[in-house]
């Protein structure tokens, strides 16, 4: 198993794609996160604008990074499982996987795992930049340097990639479901930006449709932002990522995302193992 | 099949200089003792429909430790289905099958095969060493054994570009040297010389016989006859789904005849029945073609001479594998159109 995980961190990790995704990724996440905030803080009274400020230093990194991730991040790292699925069907490259040794959930597993790793990775880029972005603000602005506790911060480095890894696998999912690579991207694209979209602005007008949007990867993502420190505010201004409700506990939010990553996961094996190999 | 079959049992089957030398005294004791020991694929009834089409037709395949099987048919007769349920890719809608003594697809009998399905395929943005690296790994196999499987496919001077780089040619190459990786009791390849230029047909050939020696086994799909014909110990010619055929080389082809060209042709084919050993004398054109133990050629030739006949020629033929194919392909054209 380990040699397996060994040799799909290789394919991933010398693989264009992933690091163009974690480019684009940390550059949205600098940009919306404090480039963007910080050029366009109001010039009016003083107390305005170090309001605005504050939540770009330091001491707010954990919620200024869950703010973005529940949805920019996550229709991302979609497209990352996508990709690392789907290139197997359009490489064809599964049956010389699936001839070696290990069985197909081995493989299958070692494949997702490493997924994992690279999740990780990601979520702790995004920590350090952010980290990063926030410091120099701190010192243009001529703030004091106060950090989250670290056990703030390890809950939201967890909280990240709970919700990168659900996103992902979804991917993965679409991928297999379609043997490929464009349809799925197609349609997890569609789902994250329309669907979820669409069933969150309804929400506001039908209350009836409020348990339906509970349980959407979105509301769960935000939630779970949400007891992190994200608040409902500045969901709100999320542009295409707008959420204004219904939040649902922490606990449960957490739960329904494991809950979505174990589906997942498990239904991209059954149907691998089943299928045949063409 | 049963033509063939019986062809067999009169044919002395003429060794030739191939056979003495790739047919090593081992393989002759295992194919003495051929019970289930000695046989490292065995399928029963292995049968592939998709929806309306039968793609493999209760194929029952057997392949013998150390041979090299010659697993013949036109496009689309199942060669590929058919391997593609031996290595558990594809499952069988009936039947079953065995391979080095484990089911079709398990993880102890794939650690001891190597293969290359159809096109070889890999992750184009890797290098061909670091394809083989991900491999390895995946199989569990010293990264030592990487660098050995390239000199011997030829592919070492250009391991470190990328897949996509590649030639048709190298990349076949590459898809060889990952099925050697494990250093496999039995290899399966798929029309291993598909895309090769002549030299590395020839190359990849006597690779391939180099590697059949011993107690390696080696499944060859292939329509290529010659290529066939040149490496393998035994053959299976499958047809719409249905193995038709199956034995030496030598047994399917049948014995050597002569061809004579001589005149007149009708005198001659009337004084050729009368020379003792004779068995049978046909028109072929304008030869003809005389069934007799080549052996009986001189005494053909002076009973000719001595009748007063103008011999032109008179020649050994081979009855080629391709005959042998394309009759039993020919059969089946008829069959469906009947
Ligand atoms: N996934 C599939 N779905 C439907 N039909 C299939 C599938 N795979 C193979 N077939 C059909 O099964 C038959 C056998 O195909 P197969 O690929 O085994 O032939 P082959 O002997 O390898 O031919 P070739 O020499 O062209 O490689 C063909 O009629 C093919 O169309
Ligand atoms: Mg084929």
């Amino acid at each position: 198993m380990t040699g397996s995980i060994a040799a799909e961190l290789m394919i991933v990790r010398k693989r264009a794609a992933t690091w163009i995704l974690l480019g684009i990724w940390i550059a949205l996440a600098m940009f919306f996160g404090y480039i963007l905030p910080y050029v366009s803080a109001p010039d009016g009274p003083e107390a305005v604008r170090q309001a605005e400020i504050a939540d770009l230093l330091p001491g707010q990194l954990v919620s200024a990074v869950l703010e973005g991730v529940p949805f920019f991040g996550g229709v991302l790292v979609l497209i990352l499982g996508v990709l690392i699925m789907g290139g197997e069907y359009g490489w064809g490259t599964l049956k010389t996987l699936f001839t070696q040794r290990s069985s197909r959930t081995l493989i299958v597993g070692a494949k997702l795992v490493a997924l994992g790793i690279v999740l990780l990775g990601f979520a702790m880029a995004t920590f350090a930049t952010s980290a990063l972005a926030s410091l120099v603000i701190a010192w243009l602005e001529d703030a004091p340097v106060t950090w989250p506790s670290a056990s703030l911060v390890l809950r939201g480095i967890g909280a990240t990639w709970l919700i990168f890894a659900v996103w992902a696998a979804l991917g993965v999912l679409l991928a297999a479901i379609s043997r490929g690579t464009a349809l799925a991207i197609g349609i997890g694209i569609l789902y994250g930006l329309v669907i979820e979209g669409l069933m969150a602005a309804l929400f506001d007008q039908i209350s009836l449709v409020q348990p339906l949007v509970e349980g959407l990867l979105r509301a769960n993502g935000y939630s779970l932002a949400a007891t992190l420190g994200v608040s409902t505010a500045a969901t709100q201004e999320n542009g295409p990522g707008m959420f204004s409700g219904p939040f649902v506990s922490g606990l449960q939010a957490t739960l329904a995302m494991a809950a979505y990553l174990i589906a997942f996961v498990a239904i991209t094996v059954g149907l691998i193992r089943r299928r045949d190999i063409a | 099949m049963n033509a063939v079959r019986e062809r067999n049992v009169n044919a002395a089957a003429p060794e030739n200089g191939r056979d003495r030398e790739r047919r090593a005294p081992a393989y002759d004791a295992y194919v003495d003792e051929m019970d289930g020991d000695t046989l490292v694929i065995e399928t029963r009834g292995l049968t592939k429909r998709y929806d309306e089409r039968t793609a493999v037709d209760h194929v029952d395949l057997r392949v013998r430790r150390g041979e090299v099987y010659g697993f013949l048919g036109p496009n689309g007769a199942g060669k590929t289905t058919t391997l593609r349920m031996l290595l558990g890719l594809v499952r069988p809608t009936a039947g079953d099958a065995r391979v080095v003594g484990a089911p079709a697809g398990s993880p102890a009998g794939l650690a001891k095969i190597g293969a290359m399905i159809e096109a070889p395929a890999f992750y184009p943005f890797l290098s061909g060493r670091d394809n083989l690296r991900v491999l390895a790994k995946h199989a569990g196999v010293p990264e030592a054994r990487i660098e050995t499987v390239l000199e011997e496919v030829g592919l070492a001077a250009r391991a470190g570009d990328r897949f996509s780089a590649y030639s048709q040619g190298m990349k076949q190459r590459l898809g060889i040297a990952a099925a050697l990786l494990k250093d496999p009791e039995l290899l399966i390849l798929d029309e291993p010389t598909n895309g090769l230029d002549p030299e590395g047909m020839l190359e990849i050939r006597e690779l391939i016989r180099s590697l059949g020696q011993g107690r390696r086994t080696v499944l060859l799909s292939s329509h290529l006859l010659g290529e066939v014909e040149q490496i393998c110990d035994r053959v299976g010619i499958i047809r719409a789904g249905k193995l038709v055929a199956e034995g030496t080389v030598d047994e399917l082809r049948g014995r050597d005849w002569l061809r004579i060209s001589a005149e007149p042709l009708e005198q001659a084919q009337s004084v050729i029945r009368r020379v003792p050993g004779v068995e049978q004398v046909s028109r072929n054109g304008r030869a003809l073609h005389v069934t007799a133990d080549p052996s009986h050629a001189a005494e053909i030739n002076r009973a000719l001479v001595s009748a007063g006949i103008a011999v032109h020629e008179l020649r050994r033929e081979r009855p080629g594998l391709e005959a042998i194919f394309l009759d039993l392909v020919r059969d089946h054209e008829t069959e469906v159109h009947a």
